[in-house]
């Protein structure tokens, strides 16, 4: 029974996305993932292509597919017009669909990215606000960003911004019926089972771990076991 | 009656002086001014590293036969079939030619490397191409654009060749065997130099391919790396920076190269296309022409009377592009002695 | 290297690009951390150039940071998009243009999908109708804004103010010059210049009098990698990525970065600093960074613009050194002030990077 492996074929990254193989490396070279953890997608594309039910399994409960960092940069360069990027998308859905990504540390980071993107757009209207770029979670930001922050209402005014206000323009409140548009198409196109998926399975995952979902967010948002490089 | 040849090449020079050999008339046609096609750009052969010039004088003395009249400078601009099936091919000279026959050996161009656009040739200063380093080998010398003596230089496979990108699915075939010989040769200019092969196979398809292989690495010391190019840069040195997988460790690799070889593949030439085009010739999907059938008449085309020889129809080496060329002509002989057309 | 093989290239890729009335879709990222540059923006396809924009209040994200991370379904955000082709139709307006990167990215995409798997497209519009009760035409016209700013490079250099040149000698300033992954990677045609040489930002440059130069990781990503970024503990594959550009380019002595993707110019700017907290490295000339500007700031400097409203203090590289070379007077003090003209404190200053 190749059930997962007919699942995957259903994928429509999957079908744009491989037709065959030849192993010549041209993504993994020029990969920026690949050039910082021990990560080659030649072989997920190579393991994919065999068509092996177990593999593929075990890809699925895998690190590896977490690395990538979706540049399209592979897409590129492929002499067959592959993307391993692209089969990179079609088995991480599969692995969040299945309910294998809580099984390894980079597939859980999938409850953080849940919470702060979902909560963003569909509470928002926008994948990032400034509101959520909270200082004490983004040191890397720096100073400016601290100052700009802290000074925001002003700040954005400053710049012509129109800043959690009705109307037009950057940084603007989403209005309520649009909103409610967003949320209606996450509903009727799969969106919102998506992540409550990701919900159930990461709330049954912490449990199992024994952590409250705070813990466990912070868990999937912070903790690096130091064993991807 | 005569057999009209296109292409004065290998095949045609083989194919003409066979014809002529079994007594029949031959028209050659030769877009240069010499005969030789790709040839003349050569330096050795392999695997003998036999100097290309003999193989010259050979196919001069083919078409020097008293039956060969060869036709230089000049290309065919309009071809008419007679009622008879015979063809009239009108040349840019104003000549006009009647042949019973027609033999298409126009050979292959090989693959504009500008294309090949992440390589960046023609940009970066030391990225050249292999027919390019085969004539600085004629010339016994290569330097980088700034004057130096190369300290690493690396052979880029495949270029043009098995790319569904450049719209080149086929292999090239003789790339492969021709980096061999070229580092070899380059080895014997730099004692010193690092020289590296990147490649995906190496397809050693003929006789002493594989012991020159063989003997690149254990004699000549040249490093095979497996893995295709993925990006070339030029650096401040006007070095070129190069990105691929070594794909047997499975890690990415990076280093600098003196200078850059691109192994260019082989197209079908614009005079193929275009005597396709004017004889309603099958193309392959690859763009060169189609046999009849790829096993029992690889010379013969859908179109009767019209026979090819050499890399018209795929990328060859010189011993098969000879060999086909002498079936060609046995081909059109069987023909001419049976009555068997009209059109 | 030689300019002339370049230019053959960018010559065999050029795009249409519509020549007014656009439907103008927001970044995230942009209005986030680069609000002055979408003002700038629409500003001088305005008021300079004379356009029409529409920037829509009913638009929102496209979610393609969410598709990107493996959040979003890719029929979620068809049909996401597919309702901002909805609003732009009945806005009477047939040319979209994403400010953001990703967006145009996935905008090329999606309409990429739904020519080669029709039946998506169908989908997707009944999605669409089950949820919003809209209707769409696919857009006639997709361009990126700095596509619509490269269309207009010469109109705006007939109108500068300044040049990229330093004032002070004549030279003109080297740029570097970074282009977005998804601007064209994916689909090389879609993209001035294509994929390996692409002309869009270096023909803003020339235009306005500075040198584009090329350095041997002008085509590594900047190193957001979506995940790689927004989840903590995963920020080091960004950084080492960044750090790879910077060292390439250092060498080569840039005046500036330029930038057509509004997270690369985030992360090119952000990471300079955190880069120098974490190893004391500096990358500019006696211990500042290298400025970063989006295509926008470039042009509104170029223009005129007041480097305070177009929001330049919000970078953490300081860009006075380049205000200076470029001779553009600003006022030290109004960089903290408000509206209002209070001033509103100062930022803290970094250990190493000097501000």
């Amino acid at each position: 029974m190749q059930k997962l492996t007919e699942k995957l074929k259903q994928d429509i990254h999957y079908i744009e996305s491989l037709n065959s193989c030849m192993n010549c490396g041209v993504c993994t070279a020029i990969c920026p993932a690949a050039e910082f953890y021990c990560y080659d997608p030649r072989v997920i594309v190579d393991t994919v292509q065999r068509q092996n039910e177990e593999a593929l399994q075990e890809l699925l409960k895998s690190e590896t597919i977490w690395y990538c960092g979706e540049c399209m940069s592979c897409k590129t360069r492929c002499p067959r017009c592959n993307t391993p990027g692209g089969v990179i998308m079609a088995l991480r859905r599969l692995s969040q669909e299945e309910g294998y990504f809580t099984e390894s540390e980079k597939g859980r980071q999938q409850f953080a990215l849940k919470r702060v993107l979902g909560t963003n757009i569909l509470e928002y209207g926008y994948c990032v606000t400034p509101d959520i770029v909270r200082p004490e979670m983004h040191p890397e930001q720096g100073p400016v960003w601290e100052w700009i922050y802290e000074h925001r209402e002003e700040f954005y005014e400053r710049v012509h911004s129109n800043y959690h206000k009705e109307g037009a323009g950057a940084l603007r409140k989403v209005d309520d019926s649009t909103l409610g548009e967003l949320r209606n198409i996450f509903e009727v196109t799969g969106g919102k089972a998506f992540l409550d998926n990701i919900e159930q399975c990461s709330l049954n995952k912490a449990q199992e771990m024994g952590m409250d979902s705070e813990n466990y967010f912070l868990h999937t948002y912070m903790d690096n076991n130091g064993k991807h490089q | 009656m005569s057999v009209i040849i296109i292409g004065a090449g290998a095949a045609g020079c083989e194919a003409a002086f066979r014809l002529a050999e079994a007594g029949i008339q031959v028209e050659v046609v030769e877009k240069e001014n010499q005969p030789g096609g790709n040839l003349n750009n050569w330096y050795q052969l392999f695997p003998d590293r036999k100097p290309a010039s003999l193989l010259r004088q050979r196919l001069q003395q083919c078409v020097s036969h008293p039956l060969v009249h060869l036709h230089t400078g000049t290309v065919p601009v309009k071809i008419q079939r007679t009622p008879q099936g015979s063809f009239n091919v009108n040349l840019d000279d104003g000549a006009l030619l009647e042949g019973k026959a027609l033999l298409v050996t126009t050979g292959f161009r090989t693959f504009d490397a500008t294309r090949k656009e992440e390589y960046g040739y023609g940009i970066y200063e030391n990225v050249i191409t292999s027919v390019e380093l085969e004539n600085y080998l004629a010339n016994g010398s290569l330097s980088t654009s700034t004057g130096k003596l190369p300290q690493r230089i690396g052979f880029i496979q495949c270029v043009g060749s098995r790319d569904e990108k450049m719209c080149n699915f086929h292999c090239s075939k003789v790339c492969c065997i021709t980096a061999v010989k070229q580092a070899i040769e380059l080895r014997e200019l730099f004692p010193d130099a690092e020289i590296l092969c990147f490649y995906m196979d190496m397809r050693m398809f003929g006789p002493g391919y594989e012991e020159m292989y063989r003997e690149a690495q254990e004699k000549y010391n040249i490093k095979f790396i497996r893995g295709r190019l993925s990006e070339a840069s030029e650096n401040q040195e006007k070095q070129v920076f190069v990105k691929c997988e070594d794909t047997l460790i499975g890690k990415p690799l990076r280093m600098t190269l003196d200078v850059m070889v691109l192994m260019v593949g082989m197209e079908s030439s614009d005079g193929s296309r275009w005597l396709a085009k004017e004889l309603g010739l099958n193309l392959a999907p690859n763009g060169f022409i189609q046999a009849s059938d790829p096993h029992y008449a690889t010379n013969l085309t859908n179109v009767e009377g019209v026979f090819i020889a050499g890399c018209v129809s795929s990328p060859m080496n010189l011993t098969d592009t000879l060999t086909d060329a002498r079936s060609a002509a046995l081909a059109i002989q069987e023909f001419l002695t049976i009555p068997i057309h009209n059109h | 290297m030689k300019l002339e093989a370049k230019q053959q290239i960018w010559k065999d890729y050029q795009k249409e690009i519509a020549d007014d009335r656009y439907y103008y879709a927001r970044s995230c990222i942009r209005q986030t951390f680069f609000p002055g540059s979408e003002w700038a923006y629409l500003d001088i396809l305005g008021n300079k150039l004379g356009k029409t924009v529409f920037d829509d209040p009913r638009h929102t994200t496209c979610t393609g940071i969410g598709y990107h991370s493996d959040v979003v379904p890719v029929e979620t955000i068809m049909t996401v998009v597919a309702r901002h082709f909805a609003l732009m139709t009945e806005a009477g307006f047939e040319n979209i243009t994403p400010s953001c990167i990703t967006s145009f990215g996935i905008y090329t995409e999606i309409l990429h999908t739904w020519q080669e798997h029709p039946e998506t497209e169908e989908q997707t519009r009944e999605f669409l109708w089950k949820a919003t009760h809209r209707e769409f035409k696919k857009p006639k016209n997709l361009a990126h804004t700095s596509d619509v700013i490269y269309k207009f490079r010469n109109e705006i250099a007939a109108l500068k103010q300044h040049s990229l040149t330093d004032v002070h000698t004549g030279r003109p300033l080297r740029v570097v010059d970074h282009i977005g992954c998804h601007y064209a990677k994916m689909f090389p045609s879609q993209g001035i210049g294509g994929a390996e040489f692409p002309a869009v930002l270096s023909g803003m440059v020339t235009a306005w009098g500075g040198e584009p130069v090329d350095y041997p990781e002008r085509r590594h990503c900047c190193g957001f990698g979506f995940r790689n970024y927004l989840v903590l503990a995963n920020r080091g594959y960004s950084v080492a990525n960044s750090k790879k550009k910077f060292e390439s380019m250092q060498p080569y002595e840039p005046d500036f970065i330029i930038t057509n993707c509004p997270g690369c110019a985030m992360f090119l700017d952000k990471w300079q600093y955190t880069i120098s907290e974490m190893e004391g490295t500096t990358y500019g000339k006696n211990g500042y960074g290298i400025p970063v500007l989006t295509y926008e700031e470039a042009a509104a400097l170029v223009l005129g613009y007041d480097p305070w409203e177009i929001g330049l203090q919000m970078h953490q590289v300081s860009v006075e050194p380049l205000l200076e070379k470029m001779g553009i007077p600003y006022d030290p003090d109004a960089k903290y002030r408000n509206l209002r003209g209070e001033d509103m404190g100062r930022p803290a200053c970094p250990t190493y990077l000097k501000v």
